[in-house]
């Protein structure tokens, strides 16, 4: 049974279906200011993951709460309903509330708080397709949206994905993938820090291969924020509201 | 009595809970100790002279002519008056209580202290010390720095000053020892087993450590302030306010605390706790013969929390009870 | 749980923590003392109760017969939820628990449940089929906290696994044909000496690592949680397999430093299977304790459903 599955998403030459090699991740494409009446916005796509984000706020926190001398930073994810295949996918509510949570934390470590007392900053992120690494695209994007609305931040974070399938390390994995994966690590890193804000593993790891699997992301991670760096220098030198980012790919073969 | 080991997490071998029940018994025996009778539970008849009249206090109601308890306690007598302390009860305050508490709320020129009473406790800003010590009016400025004084979740040490009929109460940090605490950390113990003494404030010069008994049960158990280490608390005249200025609220008084000192701190702590959860009262003796007995033996701070030695503790107890009868 | 401390009680127990001298008298790298009951709850299949200090939480284990996952027909069901008893804490009444609740059973269902093809998980999937496509055990292991004073995850996953110990399955006879197009029928045995146990040497153990200043600890209490500047939490099997990984906490870690964590858990996970083994856990299953009307009220219920219980 693994057998039929590592043949199912991997060539014979050793590619993935979408011809990338297993340690490649998918072309990106990112651009800040996607919303114009929002702080600050931007939209990612990673392969067919598509995710927009919009940052409002610095603003008053509405709900009454204890006095707190530092701000709120207040995390939201939705999947449209056409996100996925099937229309608006079994158990999603709970799949949002989680990746709102796991988002925040992700964040949370990255903004400056202190430097917004009393006063909440609201990140909405929506999922417009859905196609594998949802919640490490969202987060990127978000990093950037936070830093396209001016919010003090320590660093960029960014974050990747990653599938066990078989014996193979999968990158950036696809929804297909996804679904046969034995195990996944999802890391988010303030690139420049080199620090982890959020780290996730499930399925059974030996220590060699966690550890292996968790310097794959942290080093892809840093590759992604690179880039990710110069989206909002990009825009504010206002060479074009928008940058392609294409990561190293294979070769297409015809 | 009940359960008498109430908040603890261990599971006590059969042969440990023989000698627990044991130990208990023969305390419950000793000369001195409270008559069983005089325990009640709500419903239970309290024996009392109906030919002489009797006046019915707190915790009795009258059902039919006859005397009952509404809480579970100890029945206590005053002449003719028939009351009911209850055991497990939020601390019933009264003017001139030394008590630790929790700031949880400012408010307008005033704090609200979380003393383990039924209501928050008030602080007004008109009854503490400013810093520099000069009596004067309050001022706006000062209301406005509130927060620099004493903010949410600080805990200090004050004393009631007043009650109210509607259950609220006010405190007062005017004097020197009285104030913000630090350098140590908080026990929480059933307010019953502190008796109200003379004196709260125990400085344990052979450990380095203070104690304050707050009658509220709150305990807090901190390295020895700096100020106070060359001046008596209880023989300190009134006048030595102006003297020392502030010294009750200034902060960054944090001395060095070694490792030892916290050790000591920690073995103090476990003593408090291992004596709230078996039920003993609470002074400043029975805690160092409870620090003491734990170094006899041998024991680690850690291990003051396990089963055995709380067992050991009331073995000891009932020896010297019955040593006394 | 928010624990208000005073910026002087924070600064004590932080100064503790790099003293090596917890409030409680504990070294950074010593566990609380902890108790395990387990047959608990008569009405499940397997539970268990563990007090870990101030922290007390119950596991259960119900099976039911179900109907194989779509796309796994060779497959058992295994779900994980966690609830919060608002009378652990009144913060919980109402939706307080929830998000709570909600961390803790993910944490949990990433440590237990293994990749989407099910490989890694706990318990082995494919043990807990009984007819290929047609019927299997679906496992359902509930959290309940009764009392929380800190490392509640730990205190869980310790609970499933003695829970999962202490499962043990009624014995099912296939009565009909086996054929893929035929119904088959089936008979739960009421005898409460038939019975399967579940292998549960690879259920692993959770051991949250939370980092207070430059230090880390293990089982925080409440109190230091709250003081805590990122926690790890790390699932590792009898093998010594990493099985998931959950970070806590707003601030960043370095790779090294998360890797280093990871091997101390695995330290301390060898020595809490083994104090789990020596608490005589894996003792008798809970079936004999399990009144056998509900064995047989299982039995009509399936037979009204034609064999399909949900």
């Amino acid at each position: 049974m693994v057998l039929e599955t590592q043949k199912a998403l991997l060539k014979s030459d050793g590619t993935r279906l979408d011809d990338r090699l297993p340690t490649y991740v998918r072309p990106a494409f990112l651009k800040t200011g996607a919303v114009k009446v929002a702080a600050g916005s931007a939209y990612a796509e990673f392969g067919s993951t598509k995710v927009i984000v919009s940052v409002y706020g610095p603003r008053e926190s509405k709900k009454a709460q204890a006095f707190s001398d530092i701000g709120r930073l207040n995390c939201d994810v939705k999947f449209t309903s056409f996100a996925t295949p099937l229309r608006g996918k079994a158990g999603q509510d709970i799949g949002d509330k989680e990746f709102s949570v796991l988002l925040h934390k992700a964040l949370e470590g990255a903004v400056d708080l202190h430097s917004f007392p009393k006063t909440t900053v609201d990140v909405f992120a929506l999922v417009l397709q859905s196609d594998g690494g949802d919640l490490p695209a969202i987060i990127t994007c978000a990093s950037m949206a936070l830093a396209d609305a001016g919010i003090v931040m320590r660093d960029i974070v960014a974050a990747i994905s990653l599938s066990c399938v078989g014996k193979n390390l999968l990158l950036d994995p696809t929804y297909k993938e996804e679904t046969q994966e034995d195990g996944s690590v999802m890391v988010a890193i303030m690139t420049s820090r080199r620090e982890i804000t959020q780290v996730t593993l499930t399925g059974e790891w030996s220590s060699t291969k966690a550890s292996e699997a968790l310097e794959l992301c942290s080093d892809a991670c840093q590759k992604l924020g690179e880039s990710v760096f110069l989206v909002p220098k990009v825009c504010i030198e206002e060479i074009g509201n928008f940058a392609i980012f294409q990561l190293p790919r294979p070769p297409l073969r015809n | 009595m009940g359960e008498p080991m109430r908040r603890t997490h261990f599971r006590l071998s059969p042969s440990q809970k023989e000698r627990l029940s044991q130990a208990q018994e023969r305390c419950r025996e000793a000369a001195g100790s409270v008559h069983a009778s005089a325990f009640v539970n709500v419903g239970d008849t309290i024996l009392v002279d109906y030919e002489n009249g009797f006046l019915r206090g707190h915790g009795t109601q009258l059902v039919d002519g006859q005397l009952l308890a509404t809480v579970c306690g100890v029945v206590e007598r005053v002449n003719k008056l028939v009351s009911v302390r209850p055991l497990r009860a939020r601390y019933n305050p009264e003017t001139g209580d030394v008590v630790v508490g929790r700031i949880t709320e400012v408010a307008p020129k005033r704090w609200k202290v979380d003393v383990n009473s039924r209501q928050d406790a008030q602080l007004m800003l008109s009854a503490v010390n400013l810093p520099g010590g000069i009596q004067r009016r309050r001022t706006a400025t000062d209301e406005l720095n509130m927060r620099d004084l004493f903010t949410e979740n600080d805990l200090i040490s004050a004393e009631v000053q007043t009650l109210h009929q509607d259950g609220s109460l006010h405190l007062h940090t005017r004097s020197l020892k009285y104030g913000k605490l630090e350098n140590g950390h908080l026990v929480k113990v059933a307010p019953y087993l502190i008796k109200r003494l003379k004196q709260h404030f125990h400085q344990l010069k052979q450990y380095g450590v203070q104690l304050i008994l707050g009658c509220n049960g709150y305990v807090w158990i901190s390295a020895v302030p700096p100020s106070s280490s060359e001046m008596e608390i209880d023989q300190k005249p009134a006048d030595s306010e102006s003297r020392q200025p502030g010294a009750g609220t200034s902060e960054g008084q944090n001395v060095e605390i070694t490792r030892d000192l916290r050790v000591r701190i920690c073995r103090i702590a476990n003593a408090v706790r291992v004596l709230g959860a078996c039920g003993f009262m609470i002074h400043p003796d029975s805690i160092v013969d409870t620090y003491e007995a734990s170094l006899s033996w041998g024991i680690e701070p850690r291990q003051m929390i396990s089963g055995e030695f709380h067992v050991r503790v009331v073995e000891r107890e009932a020896e010297q009870r019955s040593k006394k009868g | 749980m928010v624990v208000g401390l005073s910026a002087a009680e924070k600064v004590y127990i932080a100064g503790g923590i790099a003293a090596d001298i917890r409030g409680d008298g504990r070294g950074r790298h010593q566990f609380r003392e902890f108790n395990i009951d387990t047959s608990v709850i008569p009405q499940a299949n397997g539970s268990a109760r563990i007090c870990l200090g101030g922290t007390d939480v119950i596991a259960s284990v119900k099976a039911e017969l179900s109907v194989p996952p779509p796309g796994r027909p060779n497959h058992g069901k295994l779900e994980i939820s966690v609830e919060c008893s608002p009378t652990a804490a009144p913060e919980f009444e109402g939706r307080g628990g929830e998000e709570l609740s909600m961390d803790l059973s993910r944490a949990l269902q990433r440590s237990f449940l293994g990749g989407t093809s099910g490989a890694g998980a706990a318990i082995d999937l494919a043990a807990l089929s009984i007819v290929e496509g047609k019927l299997c055990w679906a496992l359902y292991i509930d959290g309940l906290v009764l009392s929380s004073d800190g490392n509640l995850l730990d205190a869980l996953s310790i609970a499933m696994k003695a829970a999962l110990s202490n499962c043990g399955l009624p014995k099912v006879e296939i009565i009909g044909g086996t054929s893929p197009e035929e119904e088959p029928d089936y008979e739960l045995s009421g005898n409460p000496e038939e019975f399967t146990r579940l292998e549960t040497s690879l259920v692993p153990v959770i051991v949250t690592l939370t980092k207070v200043g430059k230090h880390y600890i293990v089982d925080a209490t409440a109190e230091e949680e709250s003081q805590m500047t990122a926690a790890v939490s790390v699932a590792v099997n009898k093998k010594g397999s990493v099985c998931g990984l959950t970070k806590r906490g707003g601030t960043g870690l370095d790779t090294s430093v998360l890797l280093d964590m990871i091997s101390v858990a695995k330290r301390h996970s060898a020595v809490l299977r083994r104090a789990l083994a020596f608490a005589g856990l894996f003792s008798s299953p809970n079936v004999e304790k399990r009144p056998v009307s509900f064995c047989l009220l299982l039995f009509r219920r399936l037979d009204a459903n034609g064999c399909r219980t949900k």
